[in-house]
């Protein structure tokens, strides 16, 4: 694949999932970019944003299977993973493994939040290794796959907020927004009158294999020495421990508990190299760094309770870093 | 995807961030030059001045000259090569000159190797459409900083002032030249078999002063006294230069006119306004008062108590020649049949032009200086006990003899038998005391054979 069919294709995406979502164009970019990077996304926003909507429309844009778990609290591993089922077949009884939703392209764990830490790590596996075992069989998942989850930031009561080791394993954590005045609009356009807007299929047939390539196409995606260094740097800036010595001060540090995971900073450059090749490029810039290190590292810094109590969010947290750190 | 293209196209954005590159290496060269080279050169200029004010030798100068051009060099070297950048910072001015997204940086710094030969042409292509907005001479002058300046300027200023300054603190070489002096001094006092410890001794430190561990205070004080040292033996030794020219002159001039080879000093008294004084006192009194007046302390003070001597042995010859002369003391005037101012004894009267013996005669006849050249009786020579104690069948035993010159005198000399000069300063006329303070003829052991000066404090006295 070439460098201008991935950005075709990915236009042709963003228009069709365009066609349902209204505004959230940078969302939906920037899903579209964990999905071909292969990572999975954390959709964080209240309800009624479009979240599950604009799953949905993507799965359905890509022509890839799609499955929908809405996480309750009573929701169990096996509910997600599938489970051994005794069946009969001439005359013999066998267990045969019913697979569960998680078998399918794109996932939608809806209010993933909601169910207890023992559903939530059955999902670990399958996201980081793309594979599930029960009763000591392990199955393959099919690529491509990605869960794409999200959570409620209100109603926490009775919700089990996700370990640090889970969000670790979300490529992406994006923020789904309220619309602006002329998104609601055209939001009311779309959704109340008698047409309704379809998504078409971009991908047809040989879908997954396409998508398997443009995923491979964003992994050959040049990225300078001086740039990976850059990375490393602002990975490193976020560490509490990263002392004096480092190029973060201790007005931003004295905030952060945990620091960001190696995974964050295989996150950015695989974030910023979709981004590159999104905007017809095949190499990486300082920009595609600097804009993929939010949704890449959002997640994975843990601010401590002073930085709670003065409301003080990851992203300021990571502006600071950003400004703070050096490019060369 | 066009991946290939004319290979000396994909070749042009890594040649302009190389020609870049060497361009700003270029400019950290100017700029490391600019800095050290104008305080180096101005060392050098300050090493060659002391060269020539001579307090560092020409070795010293050279191998300082040399050092400091080594050590330019390596400050020039050491300073650059941290500061040469590199192919990624060359990239990087050039993206940012042209508005691209870290393209030229990405292809100065990938290696090409491990990358997909389509996406290197592909990022070429990309970043050959940025190259005509960046032109290196114009994008990228070279422009002086102002550490250059700086150097430049406080170079100059530095040479300057030690340029200028240097003549006032020049004890270096006045130090060179004194050495130069003592070792010309002790060649030429090596000649004389006298002073060839004293040549040599100047020689040693002469070599003492060349040394560059000395201080200059050291050597100044070294050099000043030798100096001193050998002035007062050069001194000494035209002392007895003089003397022993006095001596020809006394032994040629006896007889003649003795008063003649005193003639500069007399006059130098003349000038004074004071009086004369002829006196037979010793004449080494007189020569190391002539010494004295050469310009040593030590001979000035021996001087001074030469002189004093004189005079207190001129004031006794004087009363007691007044004694004689009111008294009618017949041994009073011994020796004045010697005496140019005798007037008893007209006939012989060989010095009979001396002013001297012409104002006693004429002005006081038969007063003090008569009573000094008064002759002792001639009759029979009276019984030792007619003698007053201290007098003898010639007089006072071991009196000397003055004739005094009053100022009167000496204005009336110039209407009469002395001898007028012309001053050259003024073209005044004035008297030449015809006096001398050269030893007086062995024949005439106490005559006064001169006549000086009568210092003011005395004439009171002497009247």
């Amino acid at each position: 694949m070439e460098p201008e069919q991935f950005q075709q294709t990915f236009k042709d995406l963003e228009t069709e999932v365009g066609r349902v979502i209204v505004g959230h164009g940078d969302l939906i970019r920037r899903v579209l970019i964990a999905f071909f990077a292969g990572g999975h996304v954390l959709l964080e926003g209240v309800p009624g944003l479009g979240k599950t909507l604009l799953v949905k429309s993507l799965s359905r844009a890509l022509g890839l299977s799609f499955k929908r778990i809405q996480f309750t609290p009573d929701l169990m591993p096996s509910d997600i993973v599938g489970t051994e089922v005794l069946t009969e077949t001439s005359g013999r009884r066998e267990f045969q493994f019913k697979q569960g939703p998680i078998f399918a392209h794109v996932v939608l764990a809806d209010e993933i939040n909601r169910a207890t830490p023992k559903t939530q790590s059955a999902v670990l596996e399958a996201m980081e290794e793309k594979q599930v075992t029960v009763f000591g069989d392990s199955h393959i998942l099919e690529a491509p796959f990605i869960v794409l989850a999200t959570q409620n930031p209100i109603e926490l009561e009775g919700t089990y907020p996700l370990p640090e080791a889970q969000l670790d394993r979300f490529f992406f954590k994006l923020l789904v927004t309220s619309p602006a005045p002329a998104e609601l609009k055209e939001i009311l356009k779309r959704t109340t009158g008698a047409v309704s807007a379809e998504v078409s299929r971009v991908l047809f047939e040989d879908g997954g294999r396409r998508v398997s390539e443009m995923q491979e196409l964003v992994r050959q995606v040049m990225i300078a020495p001086p740039i990976e260094d850059y990375v490393v740097r602002l990975v490193h800036a976020t560490q509490p421990d990263a002392g004096n010595g480092g190029p973060l001060k201790s007005s931003v540090r004295q905030y952060i508990r945990f620091g960001s995971s190696p995974r964050g900073a295989q996150a950015i450059i695989l974030g910023a190299k979709g981004n590159a090749l999104v905007e017809n490029r095949v190499h990486v810039s300082y920009e595609d760094v600097e804009r993929t290190i939010f949704p890449a590292l959002r997640h994975r810094l843990i601010l401590n309770f002073q930085a709670e109590a003065e409301n003080i969010t990851t992203d300021q947290v990571i502006a600071e870093i950003v400004k703070q750190v050096p490019r060369n | 995807m066009n991946m290939s293209g004319p290979s000396s196209h994909r070749e042009k954005p890594e040649r302009l961030v190389r020609r870049l590159a060497a361009r700003l290496s270029r400019h950290v060269l100017w700029d490391s030059l600019l800095l050290f080279v104008p305080p180096a050169l101005a060392l050098i200029y300050i090493v060659a001045l002391f060269f020539q004010a001579a307090w560092l030798s020409a070795r010293i100068a050279a191998a300082a000259a040399i050092a400091i051009a080594v050590l330019g060099g390596l400050a020039v070297y050491f300073r650059r090569r941290p500061l040469v950048p590199g192919m990624r910072t060359a990239a990087r001015l050039i993206d940012r000159q042209s508005g691209a997204k870290d393209h030229f940086l990405t292809l100065a710094s990938v290696d090409p190797a491990n990358q997909p030969e389509a996406f290197l042409a592909r990022l070429r292509r990309q970043a050959g459409g940025f190259l005509d907005r960046v032109d290196l001479k114009r994008n990228f002058p070279y422009r002086f900083k102002s550490s250059a300046y700086w150097s430049l300027g406080g170079s100059l200023l530095a040479a300057s002032l030690i340029h200028l300054l240097l003549p006032l603190g020049l004890p270096g070489r006045d130090a060179a030249r004194e050495t130069e002096r003592l070792r010309e001094l002790a060649q030429q006092m090596a000649v004389n078999a006298d002073l060839r410890a004293l040549a040599r001794e100047l020689e040693a430190t002469a070599a003492q002063l060349d040394d560059p561990k000395l201080s200059a205070e050291e050597k100044q004080a070294l050099a000043r006294q030798l100096e001193e040292k050998i002035q007062d033996q050069q001194k000494k030794q035209e002392q007895k230069d003089d003397q022993d020219l006095l001596a020809q002159a006394a032994s040629a001039l006896s007889g003649h006119k003795p008063q003649d080879a005193a003639g500069g000093q007399q006059e130098k008294e003349q000038q004074k306004g004071a009086g004369g004084i002829q006196s037979n006192a010793r004449q080494d009194g007189q020569g190391q008062g002539k010494q004295g007046e050469g310009g040593s302390g030590e001979g000035k003070d021996e001087s001074g108590a030469q002189l004093s001597q004189g005079m207190d042995q001129g004031k006794s010859s004087q009363a007691n020649n007044k004694e004689r002369g009111q008294d009618k003391n017949p041994a009073g005037g011994e020796k004045d049949n010697q005496s140019p101012a005798d007037p008893n004894q007209p006939d012989s009267d060989p010095d009979k032009d001396k002013p001297g013996m012409t104002q006693g005669g004429a002005r006081e006849g038969g007063g003090r200086q008569q009573a000094s050249a008064d002759p002792p009786p001639q009759g029979g020579s009276p019984a030792e006990r007619f003698y007053k104690p201290g007098e003898g069948k010639e007089g006072l035993k071991g009196a000397g003899y003055v004739t005094v010159q009053l100022p009167e005198e000496v204005v009336a000399d110039t209407k009469g038998e002395s001898r007028p000069t012309k001053d050259s300063k003024n073209s005044r006329t004035r008297t030449q005391i015809p006096v001398s303070n050269v030893p007086l003829p062995s024949h005439v052991p106490n005559a006064p054979a001169e006549k000086q000066p009568l210092p003011i404090e005395y004439r009171g006295i002497i009247r």
